[in-house]
């Protein structure tokens, strides 16, 4: 299992303690899941999962800086596969 | 620190970044502390340390069937800034701009800077910002007759967001007194106003009906700044980069 994979299931294990396993009624989640638009994650719970990565991965992955820099548009339509390559890059 | 015990009351705090201590309060029904967390709150992480909560009832707080007046709420934000030991900064949006006021007013030793983002006044007034909710008295039985209607139609899609928003919209203003609260709470005298002692920015939206309480609090609040940028109610939305901006600059 590569980096990626290992990440990518990490996010989805999260993903589901922060919002129950019924969002992966429509399948495991992929690298082009979306979000808002696939997972229909509340941004409140959106917060409950960057925590959980934070305590995860650590001080290195710094996630809020990443937000910083996008725009909101961008931030509603961010993938999966988008933090999973953030994620990497930073352990990189 | 997700979670703490705020008087006996689970509220959900988050913080980002580090330095001097600025708390930031979201406004009432849609909002959370998401509602910075994704907006200004990045971008003030980079020289503070940035206190976002939700609100009781609110996000991941514990809900309340009661408390959500401006003096209530107050004495919440007390509990919730208790280990800061330094005065600190306090920005809120809407209702949590009332709540940070309210504060800034009662505990002047405790404010360092204020900034008041869009907060309605006369606060009764902040009803017309969710007018499906000020515009009957009588709220029918399924509040979800009573919503705009995109958000009706993305709650009938059975959309998750919106049927868990809608669950959330039904506890404050059909089980918990914030409809009550929100109409019964008092204006603040301009006496009360002019005991601001914190240098204060207040940002309206040139196009939001909160206008006016912008150009009121601008001739009473004694340091004021009074700045207007193109947007509505929202501005945290509307005017994301240019609104972190201000409050960065105000900040700095």
């Amino acid at each position: 299992m590569n980096d990626s994979d290992d990440i990518l299931r990490t996010v989805e294990r999260l993903v589901v303690e922060v919002a129950g396993d019924e969002l992966l009624v429509a399948g495991p989640i992929t690298l082009t899941t979306s979000f808002n638009g696939d997972l229909e994650l509340e941004s409140i719970e959106f917060v409950a999962l960057a925590e959980k990565l934070q305590q995860h991965y650590g001080g290195g992955v710094d996630f809020v800086g990443w937000i910083s820099k996008k725009e909101l548009d961008q931030i509603i339509a961010l993938t999966v596969g988008e933090l999973v390559e953030f994620i990497a890059s930073c352990r990189s | 620190m997700p979670i703490v015990a705020t008087a006996g009351r689970a509220t959900h705090v988050q913080e980002l970044g580090a330095g001097p201590a600025v708390v930031m309060i979201h406004g009432l029904l849609i909002g959370s502390l998401a509602s910075w967390y994704f907006t200004a709150a990045p971008q003030l992480a980079r020289a503070h340390r940035v206190r976002v909560y939700d609100l009781r009832g609110h996000g991941r707080s514990e809900r309340a069937k009661t408390g959500y007046d401006t003096r209530t709420l107050a004495e919440d934000l007390d509990a919730v800034a208790a280990d800061l030991r330094e005065p600190f900064d306090l920005v809120g949006h809407s209702w949590g701009g009332l709540v940070a006021l309210r504060y800034a007013i009662e505990h002047p030793a405790r404010v360092r800077r204020l900034a008041v983002v869009e907060a309605p006044l006369p606060p009764s007034s902040a009803l017309q910002m969710a007018s499906f909710l000020a515009d009957n008295e009588q709220l029918p039985a399924r509040l979800i007759d009573a919503l705009p209607t995109p958000l009706r139609e993305a709650v009938a899609s059975g959309r998750r967001q919106a049927q868990r928003l809608m669950k959330s919209l039904e506890f404050l203003a059909l089980e918990s007194s914030l409809l009550a609260d929100v109409r019964g709470e008092p204006d603040f005298t301009d006496a009360e106003l002019a005991r601001v002692t914190a240098p204060t920015l207040l940002v309206y939206g040139g196009s939001s009906g909160c206008a006016p309480a912008g150009e009121r609090l601008a001739g009473v609040v004694p340091h004021a700044r009074h700045v207007v940028l193109p947007g509505g109610h929202y501005l945290h939305l509307d005017a994301r980069e240019s609104l972190a901006r201000e409050l960065e600059e105000f900040l700095a």
